[in-house]
């Protein structure tokens, strides 16, 4: 399982104020780490109407950034549910995944799966252990990322962008049933690092963009990011 | 990887595979002066569509299998043969196909049996029963040329290891002989450099052929 929050930011406010990069700088003084690159190839697939006896769906995703291009196998299952998910402000959510040779979206299509529909998710990330006391409580992925569609079928190179203007910013971390609670409050004091530039919500809510963002933006800018995390 | 040579057991016509047959075959690969190394098992699994109305379920693949070997404990391997189609995955995507509920394992066959190894060769000698049973369905055997990965390369010395074993074997004469289904590797988008997904093919095609003979026996009987 994991828990993730996300949220949108915009990719500039001004000419001279780019907010995404005032998150990078930010994003590099929190974690201490180098970012990755992000370019990745999502594909869903749904069950066809004979199949199953319930609706399924499953994604296939192609890190294009690789020399060699590398296939996952991704199914995201519901999120958890009840009074103790109601008082946590992160989404818990089961999710496997499955590294696969390349040949898996003919095996899909064979099977009986149909394209639902596909995009190419552009940007960056981090990866890093957050620590509180020392003490490892998550290991955080931040994405930052436009997302795109492809006017012809798997054609990544012509991609352009759904929402022009806006990045949408996901924070993840594995967690177990043991130690959700312990990783969902990791994030949580993580995500107020963010504050300043971005809100950021259980998936499906929408909080739009921070009004303070442009003035957050233009001090990390100027001053050169935060200071790195313990 | 080294290459691997897998062959199945071809009953004469009028016979049928048993466990006499199979021990008179280990008793070969001891005089062979064989090492034993150890236990061996791989599992196949067919899998079919799950179908609301069965009238649809010709539109999906009825040869759809799944295998896991115990060398590659954390991979997986479908196979669908009429597609030419091999997919390595990691071992969680059994998960997956659960969550998904599109198709669900019918029958599965356990692979098991004994590692020999005999100088540059390692020889498996396999018998093939159900999950849950203990009757012999067939038995195949697996030779594996241990210094050579290429297919091609290694296909003269395997070639003439086999020939040595069934002149070996024709002593006994037993009402059979081991064969191999050569599958077209290339058809499958595998390269000349052997790996996993070049056996979950061989076993795939193996088990075509211990299916066919067992079908041809019954239509006899």
């Amino acid at each position: 399982m994991e828990c993730v929050v996300q949220g949108i930011i915009e990719t500039q406010y001004c000419v001279i104020i780019m907010h995404v990069e005032a998150l990078e700088i930010l994003l590099q003084g929190l974690c201490g780490v180098k970012r990755e690159r992000l370019r990745i190839h999502e594909i869903c697939l749904k069950n066809g109407p004979n199949l199953g006896t319930v609706a399924s769906e499953v994604r296939l995703l192609c890190d294009l950034e690789q020399s060699e291009p590398s296939w996952t196998v991704r199914h995201v299952g519901g999120a958890m549910r009840g009074a103790g998910a109601d008082q946590i402000s992160v989404l818990v959510r089961t999710i496997v995944e499955s590294k696969v040779s390349k040949n898996v979206l003919r095996m899909f299509y064979t099977l009986g799966y149909k394209l639902d529909n596909e995009l190419l998710r552009v940007g960056f990330s981090f990866r890093f252990n957050y620590r509180v006391a020392n003490v490892i409580v998550a290991r955080i992925t931040v994405t930052v990322s436009s997302v795109n569609k492809m006017m012809k079928l798997h054609a990544t190179d012509e991609a352009v962008p759904i929402t022009p203007g806006i990045q949408i910013v996901q924070v993840t971390a594995p967690a177990t049933a043991e130690n959700y609670t312990d990783v969902a409050a990791g994030m949580q004091s993580f995500c107020e690092y963010l504050a300043p530039l971005l809100h950021l919500s259980k998936p499906g809510v929408s909080t739009g963009v921070v009004p303070t963002a442009a003035a957050a933006a233009a001090s990390l800018m100027s001053d050169g990011g935060g200071t790195p995390l313990q | 990887m080294p290459v691997r040579w897998i062959l199945h057991w071809q009953p004469s016509q009028g016979s049928l595979v048993n466990s006499h047959i199979l021990n008179e075959i280990s008793q070969c690969v001891d005089s062979f002066s064989g090492v034993k190394e150890g236990r061996w098992k791989s599992t196949l699994t067919f899998y079919r569509a799950n179908v609301r109305d069965q009238t649809m379920s010709a539109e999906f693949p009825r040869d759809f299998l799944g295998i896991s070997l115990m060398e590659q404990p954390d991979k997986y391997y479908f196979i669908i043969r009429g597609h030419k189609l091999v997919v390595e995955a990691d071992s969680s995507i059994l998960t997956i196909m659960e969550k998904l509920q599109s198709y669900k394992s019918k029958v599965a066959l356990n692979f098991e049996g004994l590692q020999y190894k005999l100088g540059d060769f390692q020889l498996r000698l396999i018998k093939v029963v159900p999950n849950q049973a203990e009757n012999l369905r067939g038995i195949l055997m697996e030779i594996e040329y241990l210094p050579i990965s290429s297919i091609e390369t290694a296909k003269p010395i395997l070639e003439e290891f086999i020939e040595i074993w069934r002149q070996v074997l024709s002593k006994k004469s037993l009402p059979g002989q081991f064969m191999r289904a050569e599958p077209n590797f290339a058809e499958y988008g595998l390269s000349d450099s052997y790996s996993f997904q070049h056996t979950a093919v061989q076993y795939a095609a193996a088990l075509a052929q211990l299916i066919a003979s067992v079908q041809s026996g019954q239509l006899r009987s």
